[in-house]
């Protein structure tokens, strides 16, 4: 059932991945949580046991936590040489739904083509299939 | 055996039909049919009413089903989780809002849903704000080297400000976003933000005949942007943003 369809470009700034349900879960939740046509009450029988636990994970609220790990990349920021290029740090919980994709140190501008090797790599994290162009899905036909 | 009950996918003309191929929702996946009537139709498939929903695998299979679907038809997605009593509750549903959904489907045919997302580089942002801001430089040098004890007022009131800008920053990014492409898109809805450094999150419907000028003025946009933001465009999708005027909550 997966396609997924990551292609960037040789040295696009764009990343893309084609959808389809093959992209990170945190992707895929993001997509098509609480999106879609809402059925009445009265026909719908039941919304069953769905188990979302990562449905607060995509709200921001800015808070104090926030502000200090802001904080704390500031002080990050003085020891690390601007021209060196962190590895992303790739955080999943528990149920590994939620994918932060974070650069940990500088990114400076003599650092242009690492940072674009690193776009690229992140954008195969969960599939190494390299396609030219996106691809369609044809679950359907008319 | 358990009560069954008929999970709903989306809703489709009524020429649509699954391959045999179509995976569905549940472990094992369920058999994907269409139910019928006049000109529409409702992808389905069975569930076990106690079986629990929402593992990954679900949550994959929906999408997978609802974009190749989009691909070749239009297609109304809806809600993830919505789950039916059996054949006669989608007729009744089809039946009772057939104008509406018609209506909508019209609207979908030849368009698919593009999301646009960009994440701000921290140490570009947060290096750029420093860089023009005289107070945040000033907090900055305060809390350097000291601990988050000792400089913990400091270190939040640099926190909110650097906050702040993204908010701001984000704001005005969207706005960008829409006035580069939002020309070669028949609509566009901004999502909330689903990370604390997003810069970008727009969802655009196109219509097949715009797509390569839309993904062109896209990727000029990214371009202009390459060391600021990180900038990832999804699709083609169904269009699950551009449906929130269908919704039927009586």
């Amino acid at each position: 059932m997966t396609v997924a369809t990551t292609s960037s470009q040789p040295g696009s700034a764009l990343e893309r991945s084609g959808g389809g349900g093959g992209g990170t879960l945190a992707d895929v939740v993001e997509t098509v949580l609480d999106k879609g046509v809402v059925i009445d009450a009265q026909v719908s029988v039941a919304v069953v046991g769905i188990q979302l636990l990562e449905i607060n994970a995509r709200i921001v609220i800015a808070s104090v936590e926030t502000y200090l790990r802001f904080a704390e990349a500031v002080d990050r920021l003085s020891i690390t040489p601007k021209d060196t290029k962190g590895l992303p740090d790739l955080v999943g919980d528990a149920a590994g739904a939620a994918t932060k994709g974070k650069a940990i140190s500088g990114l400076g501008k003599a650092a242009q083509e690492i940072s674009g090797a690193v776009a690229d790599s992140l954008g195969n994290r969960d599939d190494d299939r390299e396609r030219p162009r996106p691809r369609r899905r044809r679950d359907e036909e008319r | 055996m358990a009560e069954q009950g008929l999970f709903i996918y989306g809703i489709v003309p009524c020429d649509v039909e699954p391959t045999p191929d179509a995976e569905g929702v549940g472990d094992p996946p369920g058999e994907v049919a269409a139910i019928q009537h006049g000109e529409l139709a409702a992808l389905v498939s069975p569930i076990g009413l106690e079986e629990p929903l929402g593992r990954p695998a679900d949550l994959t299979a929906y999408e997978g089903l609802l974009d190749g679907t989009a691909a070749v038809a239009p297609v109304l997605p809806v809600r993830f989780g919505t789950v039916v009593t059996g054949e006669d509750a989608v007729e009744d549903l089809l039946a009772a809002h057939h104008e509406q959904f018609a209506d909508a489907l019209a609207e979908f045919e030849d368009r698919m849903q593009y999301t646009v997302h960009g994440r701000f580089d921290e140490a570009e942002f947060i290096g750029g704000l420093l860089a023009e801001n005289g107070s945040a430089a000033a907090l900055a040098d305060q809390i350097r080297g000291r601990s988050e004890a000792e400089s913990r007022e400091q270190r939040i009131r640099l926190g909110e400000m650097i906050s702040q800008a993204v908010e701001l920053r984000r704001e005005a990014e969207n706005r960008a976003v829409i006035d580069a492409v939002g020309q070669y898109a028949v609509a566009n809805a901004p999502r909330q933000p689903s990370h604390e450094l997003d810069a970008v999150n727009v969802a655009f419907l196109v219509g097949a005949d715009d797509e390569q000028e839309f993904v062109r003025a896209l990727e000029e946009f990214a371009e202009q942007r390459r060391e600021l933001i990180r900038m990832r465009l999804t699709g083609p999708l169904a269009p699950y943003d551009f449906v929130s005027a269908h919704q039927l909550v009586e």
